[in-house]
């Protein structure tokens, strides 16, 4: 945001909020543009059917200071379509996750060298040609980011990523928390 | 993203509406929701795409004899922008949800404007386009736009009706989701399958938006608490000078005698915004007037000096705060009370808040104070007030022979007692009028404030004047701005609306002129109409306006504006004035009040250099 005092110094953690929506035409439209229009700045932002089919629920992460966060939480809020937002960061311990698929160009010899090199990531295999091995691994966001600089020197060719989802850990969750009462 | 069915509220067969059951029209249900909501009077223009909308108003009406107070009048503007703008102005005069109805494609688009408009001053008005028919939206389709995201940017929610036995529903949350929370406006775009579409109609229900109801009766039932009154009072109580900064929230929240009773019970003086103005009488000794960048000499002094700045309704807009930074800046607290909490510390950081009904905050404020005694005396500030409205008034240049505007504004307000609705275009003769006049009640004040939007002022007054008949109605406009909707004059007299527009002609774009002598070396680029043609007097006189005059000399103004004010039917007057006049104070963008200009004719507190010299001028 670019209307901030800028009281402090800037400070960048990772939030993860995740937004339960009434599953209506256009709310993931309408909430991007959002973004877009505030210049909020963030890093993925997720959405997809749940068990219930009325909701939707939208994972956003975002680097930032926990003023503009709370700002972003605010004006989701303002949305008639947000049933409820929850900053996952500050609610308590919580697993966020993505996927990541990745082509890598390889040659005969390299293969192995490859699979030793990102064997902690516990990458699947999902494709493979002469040429090329496509990769599947599934970590923190920060791993993926990790996973990828690792083989960016590697014949990294192409990638493909999902964006964070997340849940808090434990019994308790939002979708029960905001239909319960 | 699928589309998900939305049940209604309530279920069907419960309804006591005395046509439930009945089969219908999917544009018949809209007329009889909109009735059974009380709408007297729909803004609009037909087109193919909403025809059968149009159809059902005509037949609702023939149903009903020419008397019947539950006839739906219906305003044909010349330009779809004009029927925003009156449902705008209708809205903003009354408080009631005003309506306008337009086809698709550029009969919607034509909407854009008044619609960002209403949300930039949280303006409720429901539109209702058409929309070509849901087989053929997204094939580029004859008079197709995307109304639903180009509206979904604007406004304050947008619908598209996708299933026809939700659209009673979704006509009926339109007008609760406009009205609720920071009210604003909400678009529908209607199908027209959709309106052709036969079912059976219910006669209640809601959508059902359940994240949306539960915060909205959260804020309704939000009182303040004891314990954050006592924060509050003990604020107060540490405070010398303390200040309330007041906005259009509290006109919206019809929350002006809770605010003028809350300032009295306390002695605490109150500046407006643009969009506050009228939340207090203007002429009352606390109250201060419009602070900002034309805001008066004395407000801003106030802004300056005071060391508690209780903010109500407004919202640290950069026309009020300037460099945020230096605003306010001997305030050691301020607090900020707000029906929008994304509000709160979006521009500056509070030290106390409350998010809710203005009327409920200071209210409840009010009944603590007394309640618990408080009784802090602030009369040497009230005292240090009085003294800065007696030595930094508003004046001008008195010794011209050309007609100075702001002795144009200043009579008109004594001739209409500060009792009319007042609504303008933007520009120099829009600041002119936000500081001349007096105005006794809210909502006599309507000005497109934060979208600036020229244009607004002569379909605003239409608007106005048709939801208070009995109020008069000015629209002080530029001749910039008129000219933007000046096909509406003629609405005025079509439909008998006797809406009085008094056009300070400078002969250009006077507010940018002044922006180009003060940052551009006065080059006007763009600005100046001393070439145009247009006899504006002509131009109403062939609109039918049985009152259509010229006054360019000072000796006759007042005589004029007499039987301009005092003519029975819409009436015009062009008043020639100065075309160097400018508008003074003036707190360049995005400086600090200390830099605030005062121009020639007012007096500056300290004897210090009132330098008008260039000012940054890559600033908006
Ligand atoms: C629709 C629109 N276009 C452009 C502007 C920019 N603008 C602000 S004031 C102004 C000049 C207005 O001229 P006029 O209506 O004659 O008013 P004056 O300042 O001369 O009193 C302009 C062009 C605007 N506010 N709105
Ligand atoms: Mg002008």
């Amino acid at each position: 945001m670019s209307n901030h005092n800028g009281n402090g110094a800037p400070d960048n953690s990772w939030h993860v909020l995740s937004v339960l929506v009434e599953n209506h035409f256009g709310v993931l439209a309408r909430i991007s543009a959002m973004f877009a229009a505030r210049s909020f700045n963030i890093d993925s932002l997720t959405v997809g059917p749940t068990h219930d089919p009325t909701c939707s629920r939208m994972t956003v992460t975002v680097r930032g200071e926990s003023r503009i966060v709370d700002q972003i939480r605010r004006q989701l809020e303002k949305f008639v379509e947000v049933i409820r937002v929850e900053d996952l960061t500050e609610a308590g311990p919580f697993v966020a996750r993505e996927l990541v698929l990745v082509k890598v160009s390889i040659t005969q010899d390299s293969v192995t060298e490859l699979v030793d090199l990102v064997n902690s990531f516990q990458p699947q295999i999902v494709d493979m040609t002469l040429e090329s091995v496509t990769l599947q691994v599934v970590a923190t966001p920060e791993r993926v980011d990790e996973f990828l600089a690792l083989l960016e020197s590697h014949g990294l060719r192409e990638v493909a990523r999902t964006g964070a989802v997340a849940l808090m850990r434990g019994a308790w969750g939002l979708h029960q928390a905001a239909l319960a009462e | 993203m699928s589309i998900a069915t939305t049940e209604s509220r309530t279920p069907p067969g419960a309804s006591t509406h005395p046509l439930a059951g009945q089969q219908m029209m999917g544009a018949e249900m809209v007329v009889q929701v909109l009735a059974d909501l009380g709408v007297d009077t729909i803004f609009g223009y037909s087109g193919g795409a909403i025809l059968p909308t149009y159809d059902a108003i005509f037949r609702y009406n023939a149903k009903l004899a020419d008397d019947d107070a539950k006839r739906i009048n219906l305003i044909v503007p010349a330009n779809e922008q004009g029927a925003g703008f009156m449902a705008a102005g209708y809205s903003r005069a009354s408080g009631r949800v005003g309506v306008f109805l337009v086809t698709s494609g550029p009969g919607a688009t034509n909407c854009v404007t008044p619609i960002r408009d209403c949300t930039a001053d949280s303006i409720p008005v429901v539109l209702i386009c058409g929309q070509v028919p849901r087989a053929a939206m997204g094939t580029d389709a004859f008079q197709e736009a995307p109304v639903f995201n180009i509206m979904s940017a604007c406004a304050k929610h947008t619908f598209l009706v996708t299933k026809p036995e939700e659209l009673e529903a979704t006509i009926r949350s339109a007008f609760d989701i406009a009205t609720s929370g920071r009210p604003g406006p909400v678009v529908i775009d209607l199908p027209k399958d959709v309106q052709n579409w036969v079912g059976t109609f219910q006669g209640e229900g809601l959508l059902e938006f359940r994240g949306f109801e539960k915060r909205r009766a959260q804020l309704e039932a939000t009182r303040l608490t004891d314990e954050a009154a006592a924060e509050f009072f003990a604020m107060l109580a540490a405070s010398q000078r303390p200040l309330l900064y007041c906005g259009g929230g509290i006109i919206n929240a019809d929350a002006a005698g809770a605010l003028s009773e809350f300032a009295r019970a306390f002695r605490i003086p109150v500046v407006t915004t643009l969009m506050g103005i009228g939340s207090m009488d203007t002429t009352d000794d606390l109250a201060l007037h419009m602070l900002g960048m034309h805001g008066t000499a004395f407000a801003n002094y106030a802004v300056e000096d005071c060391d508690f700045l209780i903010a109500a309704g407004s919202r640290f807009d950069d026309r009020v705060a300037g460099k945020v930074s230096e605003f306010a800046p001997n305030a050691r607290n301020i607090a900020h009370l707000d029906i929008d909490a994304a509000e709160i510390g979006k521009v500056k950081n509070v030290s106390w808040s409350f998010v809710g009904d203005a009327k409920v905050g200071l209210s409840d404020l009010t009944a603590y104070g007394r309640r618990t005694g408080f009784a802090k005396d602030f009369s040497k500030w009230v005292e240090h007030i009085k003294a800065l409205k007696r030595n930094h008034p508003l004046d001008y240049n008195r010794e011209s022979p050309l007609i100075q505007p702001q002795e144009v504004i200043a009579l008109l307000s004594r001739i209409t007692k500060g009792e009319a609705i007042v609504t303008t275009g933007v520009g120099q003769h829009q600041m002119w009028a936000a500081q001349y006049f007096d105005f006794v009640n809210p909502r006599q004040w309507l000005t497109s404030g934060s979208m600036g939007t020229m244009g607004f002022g002569l379909p605003a007054a239409i608007g106005a004047k048709l939801a208070c008949p009995d109020k008069t109605v000015i629209c002080v406009d530029g001749d910039g701005s008129i000219r933007m909707n000046i096909g509406e004059l003629e609405t005025a007299t079509t439909n008998g609306v006797a809406v009085k527009v008094l056009l300070l002609n400078n002969q250009g774009d006077g507010m940018v002129r002044q922006w180009q002598r003060l940052m551009f070396k006065e080059r006007f680029s763009g600005t100046d109409k001393t070439m145009h043609m247009k006899d504006f007097v002509k131009a109403a006189e062939a609109d039918g306006y049985g009152f259509a005059e010229r006054v360019a000399d000072r000796a006759r103004l007042q005589e004029t504006l007499e039987r301009f004010v005092s003519y029975d039917g819409p009436a015009f007057l062009e008043v020639r004035i100065d075309p160097d006049a400018m508008v003074f104070p003036m707190v360049g963008p995005g400086a600090g009040y200390k830099e605030m200009m005062l121009g020639p004719y007012i007096k500056p507190r300290e004897a210090r250099d009132e330098k008008m010299g260039e000012v940054k001028a890559d600033l908006f």
